[in-house]
């Protein structure tokens, strides 16, 4: 059907609606709806020739000539699927907005239907006038809209727009008027055809006027007040139609001018994709905030128009991905917003009631912060990887940053939803949730199309990753039928799988799959549905499986991405943990971007379509040493090196129970493995001189040695062992930055072991947090007759942590004394000493402090943990067990494999001994010997001492007196208090300090700029001008 | 090195000297001791005499399973560090079970009783055993770690991780000692050695003169008895790793008394000269004065 339709059916009807009865309403409510699905549908059938047949664009000429002496129309691939975005978005928006529109009669109707045309004509129009005129109409329709609302403020706002607009189309006018003067024409192309240069002031008036309409930052307040006070149906419109429109439009003129205004595009859409994602920082109100989000999210795609220049046949792909991603959150938001009642962001709890709506809102937080598999990612994928291969680094950096400053105000407004409490009730009606209903489908599908369009491995085809969204479709079974399921899955996983991997990689398959379904049998514990679980941990553990299986860096960054946003939301749903869960995810946001970043200066310099992981190899100076620092970087952030564990204490131990051991246990080793990966693939590299092996070293031991210290004063055991994993993970890095043999297989044997021992623990000291209902260790005490079973897992744990013989810590140890023999420094070693004891400190204190000492009155009838609790810590005693006794069963083969990378130092493992170039070790004859000493020593002392009678709690004395009260008994709190005098100062929190020095200073900023805004149009119209000028300045390079 | 069955006796026979050697050297001490302060002191048998008394005593109080092992964990640690070297050098028998492991599995072997130990005395319920406990466990980890760093130094000087390697490289006279050819680690060991051997400076955590604190206070009888046996023991084994490490080991059981003996005296002698260290002042000595030492004897060696 013709394009002209478009038009004409959006100005007809409207016209039609001005000849209808006031009263029927209805009827006009129904024409309206009519003409936007008319229009949505002309728009669609485009879209499908375009896409089924491959076709060009098609110039529609009105007035039966061409131009330059009448107007054209262009329907192409983009036009046809902006246009279709438009009209979907109003024809949602009407629906959504029913009851309002049909409260304000055929007027209001009238005017939604002029803005929708008036869009559709902006994308369509190769005139310049014509342009002119159709933002005119915009304007128009806009002041009109805005009126819609309730709002006190609706009208001033729609004041303040209507006077900034108007000084907008008089640069506008003006600037076309010597636009015509100098070339004749009107036409765009015409005009391109000419080029800017015998105009160049009159085009930079065209060009502001149309940045101006995409309200650039700071230049903006007087839109801001639109998305604050206008109805949300049409908040949406403003933000996902009017500014993919403008957007177009933008890029249409930039045909004019040429490639030389990109820098120009690009300054301005980075300075406002930064400017309004810091601004939106401190926002509390949620429609400004997403006012801002939307500013941003314009500002990005500016800034890529502006780089069109290196993005080649990439361009729309990008483009594309980053506005519809934008465009459905956004309008799926703005949608949302109007279900919830107070205009605080807290105030979202209310939706949590609302599973579906929280999904929704998953959908379009995700959508927003460019995660997978969302139109968003591949954008931000190619994105990346074209700046970086055009060596635009800072530029690169800028977005990045941006993307990280949204992300984080994402989720923590994410964060409110779930966790605050909220007394509001949710009110929807049907024809309001349709919209978001659409607007989520929508972002599936167009993750799906992206997905097919990449030309990369479709995210929304591979199979964990559906096994894991499969869970949301069964939400509705009961928690042990889905746990069920889950364990099937990974096991399943790991039966087919297993045969295509190395040793290496086969370890932490088995840890992530068997490791995960040991760990879901805890699960069992849980009633009722459970609902967001299950997806979320099949989520992590997708993501979890896919990155062993990932060979390209695409697959690996996608895998990385999954795995994060998986576990985020598992850690969220610990009671506490909403602070906690934001700074996980904005840490580990950070070390994607790194990761990223990395691999996309990695491609550069060796162009694939697809980066093989193992061609980091390949690599040479100058781009390797950074490829392996920001890589570094990234895992560490995972594994919590010191400096960047600020995340893991908090998102450790407030999360579940059984997530607790998931999340350490499981997907600590995730950065261990990217670890692995690095220093096999890269090696050595330095950096101006520096070692940056050598400083994983010793970033590694310092890690080992402040993560054991920060672990001795909690009070808190689950804290404790949080601390403990950030100081064993520091052990595991530091064994592999030794980059001999022996060191990689004890951070190996760390990686096995610190998943059993680790798991277990969390699983005990959860199941008797559960019972006592606290995780201060000082409220506890004298467990070990009602949790016996806890209490042995928790013994056999601390010793094989500890590493004391016969258990399987010390083959950890053995293995790292003779790999540091190797090692070429000898410095960061001191620190790994002095951390060891240091260990047995906190050890001694979590089980003395719970399972020992004085019971307390509350506890005397507690029970042993649930069943499903003790059941896996006892296959990890099992386990424990056997790898203390037969370690050569597992690790002989990966001490083969590692042998490939660095030859010398094997460990011979003829017979049950365990010799290596320097020394000895035989877990068999240790466990033989230690066994019957201490059962001849055992026997001899019940022998003497058979009649020995055990006596009551209180059956001691102390300072003359017989205690009766456990609290006043119990040495438990502050624990190390000498400790904390000798090296307190070690443990001053100067890393907290930091990081809440750079975010508070973040938020100052964005406080700072909200100063700007003070509602005064006469300054907002100044802000306009400063903004013109300052531009100007830049373009003609002062 | 294997295993043989006739290693069996020989290791009850290598307890059964230790025992006894341990009883009369630590009363020895003890009597060398209060004649420095002037006391009469108790006599040289006075041990046996405890022990036979402690283990004739009939207990009928436990705490529970944890307290009733706890003296067992602390013997078997004992006896097993002792087990696991080789104690006479040259002596295919007296190597006892060191083939199961090299210096590495002594050192950790330490832990072992003292964990269990630890923990029975946890059970007690009696505050002072876990303040006793803590003390002991702050002041040790740091005073372990010019132990550690030593041993580190003296393993890279001589290239193994073997006792019976590092004794056989000082063979040959008295210059061929670690104590001179590395003496800085060995400087650091003996500072090392100070703070594990619970006498003054660093015995706050046992404080036999003021208020009973640490885990002997609930144990009594046959509990006692253990670990009285094992006070006679374990002090002599971890003297035998400094020896064998620092002191050019022993080839006979006499050799092995006497440089046992003045190791010993060594740290009674300091004992005798100095006041008590409160715990973190313990931990700051160690981290001034043992840790640079240390950290010295890996640069340099």
């Amino acid at each position: 059907m013709n394009a002209l339709y478009l038009i004409a059916i959006g100005l007809g009807t409207a016209f039609l609606l001005g000849l209808l009865n006031e009263q029927r309403r209805d009827l006009a409510y129904t024409l309206t709806l009519g003409a936007l699905t008319m229009m949505s549908a002309i728009s669609a059938s485009w879209l499908v020739v375009f896409v089924a047949t491959g076709a060009g664009a098609v110039d529609i000429f009105t007035a039966g000539t061409r131009p330059p002496f009448a107007i054209n129309l262009r329907m192409g691939l983009t036009e046809a699927t902006l246009t279709l975005l438009i009209n979907l978005t109003g024809l949602f928006a009407a629906i959504h907005m029913g009851e309002v529109l049909l409260a304000k009669g055929r007027r209001a109707m009238a005017v939604l239907l002029i803005a929708i045309m008036a869009l559709c004509g902006i994308v369509l129009t190769r005139d310049i006038f014509n342009l002119f005129v159709f933002f005119e109409l915009i304007v128009i329709a806009t002041g009109g809209l805005v009126l819609l609302s309730d709002d006190e403020h609706a009208v001033s706002a729609g004041f303040k727009y209507l006077i900034v607009s108007q000084f907008i189309s008089i640069l506008l006018l003006i600037g076309i008027i010597f636009g015509y003067h100098a070339t004749g024409t009107l036409n765009i192309d015409g005009m391109a055809a000419i080029g800017a240069g015998g105009f160049a002031l009159a085009f930079f008036l065209i060009f502001i006027a149309i940045v101006a309409e995409l309200k650039p930052f700071p230049a903006n307040g007087w839109a801001l007040d639109i998305y604050e006070s206008a109805h949300p149906g049409f908040s949406a419109v403003f933000s996902a139609a009017t500014g993919s429109a403008a957007l177009f439009a933008l890029d249409k003129i930039l045909a004019i001018g040429g490639p030389a205004w990109y820098p120009v595009a690009t300054a301005i859409g980075i300075v406002t994709f930064v400017g309004a994602n810091l601004l939106a920082l401190p926002q509390t109100n949620d429609r400004r905030l997403l006012g801002y989000s939307s500013i941003a999210q314009t500002g990005l795609i500016l800034t890529v128009i502006g780089q069109q220049d290196i993005l080649g046949n990439q361009y729309l792909f990008i483009a594309g991905g980053l506005l519809f991603a934008h465009a459905v959150a956004k309008a799926g938001l703005f949608w949302l917003s109007d279900f919830v009642a107070q205009r605080e962001l807290t105030a979202w709890a209310s939706l949590k009631e609302r599973p579906l709506l929280v999904f929704a809102f998953v959908t379009f937080a995700a959508m927003l912060s460019g995660l997978p598999p969302f139109p968003g990612f591949y954008a931000k994928w190619e994105l990346v990887h074209a700046l970086a291969a055009a060596d635009r680094l800072a530029l690169l950096g800028w977005i990045l940053f941006g993307a990280l400053v949204e992300a984080g105000y994402l989720f923590r407004w994410f964060g409110y939803l779930i966790k605050r409490e909220s007394d509001e009730k949710v009110a929807c009606t049907a024809p309001q949730v349709i919209p978001v209903a659409a607007a989520v489908l929508a972002g599936w599908a167009l993750g799906f199309v992206w997905g097919d369009l990449s030309g990369r491995s479709n995210l929304l085809l591979v199979l964990p990753l559906l096994f894991a969204l499969g869970f949301l479709l069964i939400e509705w079974a009961p928690a042990w039928a889905k746990n069920l399921l889950a364990i099937g899955g990974l096991s399943f996983y790991l039966l087919q799988t297993w045969q295509d991997y190395d040793p290496l990689r086969l370890i932490f398959l088995v840890i992530f799959t068997l490791g995960g379904a040991i760990i879901f049998l805890a699960s069992f514990h849980a009633h009722g549905r459970r609902i967001g679980f299950y997806p979320s941990a099949m989520l992590m553990f997708a993501g979890l499986v896919l990155l062993i299986q990932a060979t390209d860096s695409f697959g690996f960054f996608a895998a990385w991405e999954l795995l994060t946003v998986g576990s985020y939301f598992l850690i969220l749903r610990g009671k506490e943990s909403e602070p906690h869960a934001l700074s996980y995810i904005v840490f580990s946001l950070g070390g994607a971007f790194l990761i990223l970043t990395a691999f996309a200066l990695a491609n550069a310099v060796s162009p694939a379509p697809t980066f093989e992981i193992a061609a980091l190899a390949t690599l040479a100076q100058p781009v390797a040493p950074w490829v392996f620092l920001l890589l570094a970087l990234g895992f560490m952030t995972k594994t919590a090196a010191i400096g960047l564990h600020i995340w893991l204490p908090g998102a450790h131990a407030e999360a579940e129970t059984d997530v607790s051991p998931m999340v350490s246990g499981i997907l600590l080793k995730a950065g261990l493995y990217g670890l692995f990966v690095l220093l096999m693939s890269m090696g050595r590299q330095s950096l101006y001189g520096v070692d940056l092996v050598n400083m994983l070293l010793w970033i590694g031991a310092l890690t080992a040695l402040l993560g054991n210290l920060m672990a001795i004063f909690q009070e808190d055991a689950k804290r404790l062992l949080a601390y403990s994993s950030i100081g064993q993970m520091g052990y595991a890095l530091f064994g592999l930055a030794l980059m001999n043999h022996l060191g990689w297989l004890m951070a190996l044997m760390f990686v096995i072991n610190h998943y059993v021992y680790k798991s277990m623990l969390f699983l005990s000291v959860g199941g008797v947090a559960k019972r006592t209902g606290t995780r201060a260790m000082y409220r506890m005490g004298g467990l070990i007759t009602l949790m016996p079973l806890s209490f042995i897992a928790t013994l056999i744990g601390i010793i094989a942590m500890s590493g004391v013989p016969p258990l399987s810590g010390f083959g950890g140890r053995w293995i790292f004394y003779n790999a540091i023999m190797d090692a070429e420094t000898r410095l960061p070693m001191v620190l790994i000493f002095l951390s060891g004891p240091i260990a047995f400190l906190y050890l001694f204190r979590l089980i003395h402090t719970i399972f020992l000492g004085q019971l307390k009155d509350e506890h005397r009838r507690i029970k042993e943990a649930p069943a499903s609790i003790v059941l896996p810590q006892m296959i990890y005693v099992a386990i424990l067990m056997g790898v203390a006794l037969f370690p050569g069963l597992i690790l002989r083969r990966v001490d083969a494999y590692i042998s490939q990378f660095l030859p010398d130092g094997a460990l011979n493992w003829d017979g049950l001994t365990i010799t290596s170039q320097y020394g000895w070790w035989n877990p068999v004859a240790i466990m033989i010997v230690v066994a019957c000493i201490f059962l001849l020593i055992f026997g001899w002392l019940l022998f003497v001492n058979r009649k020995a009678q055990k006596v009551k709690q209180f059956n001691i004395v102390f300072s003359a007196e017989r205690p009766y009260r456990p609290e006043t008994t119990h040495f438990a709190w502050n624990f190390f208090a000498p400790y904390k005098k000798a090296m307190g100062f070690l443990v001053q929190p100067f890393v907290t300090r930091f990081w809440g020095a750079v975010t508070d200073l973040l938020h100052t900023a964005g406080d700072l700029g909200r100063r700007l805004y003070n509602g005064n149009g006469q300054i907002y119209a100044f802000h306009f001008l400063a903004f013109v000028v300052v531009v100007f300045a830049f373009k003609a390079g002062l | 090195m294997d295993f043989d069955w006739m290693k069996i006796p020989y290791a009850f026979l290598t307890v059964f000297i230790v025992v006894n050697y341990g009883f009369l050297m630590g009363a020895l001490i003890q009597k060398i001791g209060a004649r420095a302060g002037r006391r009469h002191g108790i006599p040289i048998w006075q041990y046996y005499l405890d022990v036979i008394k402690n283990y004739g005593l009939r207990s009928s109080i436990t705490h529970g399973v944890m307290f009733y092992l706890g003296p067992v964990f602390r013997l078997s640690g004992g006896v097993g560090l002792l087990l696991f070297m080789p104690v006479i050098y040259g002596s295919y028998m007296f190597s006892n079970f060191s083939f199961a492991g090299d210096l590495i599995l002594a050192l950790y072997f330490v832990f072992f009783g003292t964990l269990g130990m630890a923990l029975g005395a946890g059970e007690s319920g009696h505050p002072h055993a876990a303040i006793g406990v803590t003390r002991g466990l702050q002041q040790v980890s740091m005073a372990e770690l010019p132990f550690a760093m030593a041993v580190f130094s003296v393993a890279l000087q001589y290239q193994t991780l073997s006792m019976t390697d590092i004794v056989a490289a000082q063979q040959g006279g008295l210059a061929n000692w670690t104590l001179f050819t590395n003496p800085i680690a060995v400087a650091a060991a003996m500072l090392a050695f100070l703070g594990s051997m619970m006498r003054p400076p660093f015995d706050v955590f046992i404080a036999p003169q003021e208020i009973p604190i640490g885990p002997p206070t609930e144990y009594h009888s046959s509990y006692l008895a253990l670990m009285q046996t094992n006070r006679a023991i374990f002090p002599v084994a971890k003297i035998v790793i400094y020896m064998n490490l620092f002191f050019g080991g022993a080839g006979s059981w006499p050799e092995l008394f006497v440089k046992v003996f003045f190791l010993y005296l060594f740290s009674a002698f300091v004992g005798v000269c100095f006041p008590r260290f409160r715990v973190e002042q313990s931990v700051r000595f160690f981290l001034v004065w043992g840790v640079p030492l240390g950290i010295l004897s890996i640069m340099v060696v």
